[in-house]
């Protein structure tokens, strides 16, 4: 099953290598993505599914915005910058030859780790009462690993400063109804939108909130609360969300975030706990630091996808 | 060692792996070497959740608890935790990567790499 959907998903890449029309290559990006999350989840990590299925909209998005306003218009001219259609000649043989000496390479150097499984099962039969909740994936990134996942909310943080200082040319809001209006044509489509946009916003709410317990957790369910916010762009054809607020909002929560688990940690608070309040303890930690993540990682998309709608309209 | 512990998974997200290296030494469009970066992050990621299935571990690990049976049926949760922030990350890069794209296309009003090259070398 998961090897006939893997030969699949080389089969869709090698489509994106022979492939010149850059609106086809975004479509075949999708159904990479969504590939990938299927093999994830039957690979047993419905946590990586969702969150990839959450990246994958987005990515979608960045790109669909990028080739809206950059090629339309030079469209004839992407056909011919691609690579030259002849197969076999120095300048396509080189690369290849290249590349599957690399490949012969890796595999014949790949290190067995098939029986080393020590750490699995350390982690496995102690993240209830070391760090709580049911999910051991949410134990791992809140609980061992918790400066992974502090350093991975800087990058969103540093991500977002990048956008914004490399599109700080283009300050001005693009006019209500003046570029995206082809949208209102299909009321088919915010008909749609509208009926799923509440299902959305509850359903990243839910998994924020039950982060500890089932799949789940503040990645996936902020990106599924700011994909909301495209919805909503695409239904009002409005631009007026606050950025500079937000951006001050997402840094606060960035510093709480530290704040609240270096001390949980560092202080050894549960320590001090009779063992009977432990339970209620971890679950508000687990419960706390997801909803900042969640919170943090939703006003970063947002403003990531915001600032790009603000670079098109320009 | 060598090529008899190799899985078939293993094998299909190496080739991957390659399949996203020869596109982004050969293609000529930024937009696609862009996508081309997104393909070789998923297959690393593909690649570390795909560690434990030879052994038949495919439960996810979630659940009340596990005993010493049936430890060996739930997949590693380490791998998932470590790559659930490689998603993150991976979206957080290419935000950044199409908007310095775009900042490129402002300069030289084209997305060929070759043409910004020669437009450089005027200069």
């Amino acid at each position: 099953m998961i090897q006939t959907l893997l030969v699949l998903w080389l089969v869709i890449a090698l489509l994106i290598v022979r492939e010149k029309n850059i609106a086809r290559i975004i479509i075949y990006l999708g159904i990479f993505s969504l590939l990938s999350a299927l093999c994830y989840m039957l690979l047993g990590s419905p946590d990586v599914a969702m969150a990839e299925a959450a990246t994958s909209a987005f990515t979608t998005i960045f790109f669909i915005i990028c080739f809206e306003k950059y090629f339309s218009f030079t469209d004839a001219q992407i056909g011919s910058q691609v690579i030259e259609n002849k197969l076999i000649s120095l300048k396509t043989l080189a690369p290849l030859g290249f590349v599957v000496f690399l490949f012969a390479i890796f595999v014949y150097f790949i290190p067995d780790a098939s029986g080393i499984d020590s750490l699995r099962n350390m982690y496995m039969s102690g993240f209830m009462a070391d760090v709580g909740g049911n999910n051991a994936v949410t134990a791992i990134y809140l609980g061992y690993r918790v400066y992974d996942t502090l350093f991975e909310a800087l990058m969103v943080v540093i991500s977002v400063v990048a956008v914004i200082h490399l599109s700080a040319f283009s300050e001005r809001a693009p006019e209500r109804g003046s570029e995206h209006s082809e949208i209102e044509g299909s009321r088919m489509a915010v008909f749609a939108i509208q009926i799923i946009c509440p299902v959305m916003i509850l359903f990243g709410v839910y998994l924020i909130l039950n982060g500890h317990l089932t799949p789940g957790g503040g990645f996936q369910g902020g990106l599924a609360a700011a994909a909301f916010f495209i919805c909503r762009y695409m239904i009002y054809d409005v631009y007026d969300i606050p950025i500079g607020k937000l951006s001050r909002l997402e840094e606060m929560v960035f510093i709480g975030i530290v704040l609240f688990a270096i001390s949980v940690i560092f202080l050894g608070t549960a320590a001090y706990l009779p063992p009977i309040y432990l339970p209620v303890f971890q679950n508000a930690y687990l419960l706390l630091v997801n909803a900042l993540i969640g919170l943090k990682v939703a006003c970063g998309f947002i403003i990531l996808f915001y600032r790009y709608i603000a670079v098109e309209g320009e | 060692m060598g090529i008899d512990g190799i899985k078939i998974i293993e094998l299909l997200t190496i080739a991957m792996f390659f399949v996203g290296f020869y596109g982004l030494i050969t293609s000529k469009n930024i937009i696609k070497s862009i996508i081309f970066v997104v393909l070789i992050e998923t297959a690393v990621i593909m690649f570390f959740l795909g560690l434990g299935y030879q052994s038949g571990a495919l439960l996810p690990p979630i659940g009340e608890s596990f005993n010493n049976d049936t430890m060996a049926y739930v997949s590693d949760p380490l791998p998932q935790a470590l790559m659930i922030t490689a998603v993150v990350i991976g979206l957080s890069t290419t935000a950044i990567n199409i908007v310095l794209f775009i900042t490129l296309f402002r300069k030289y009003q084209t997305a060929n790499w070759d043409i910004i090259k020669s437009i450089k070398n005027l200069e």
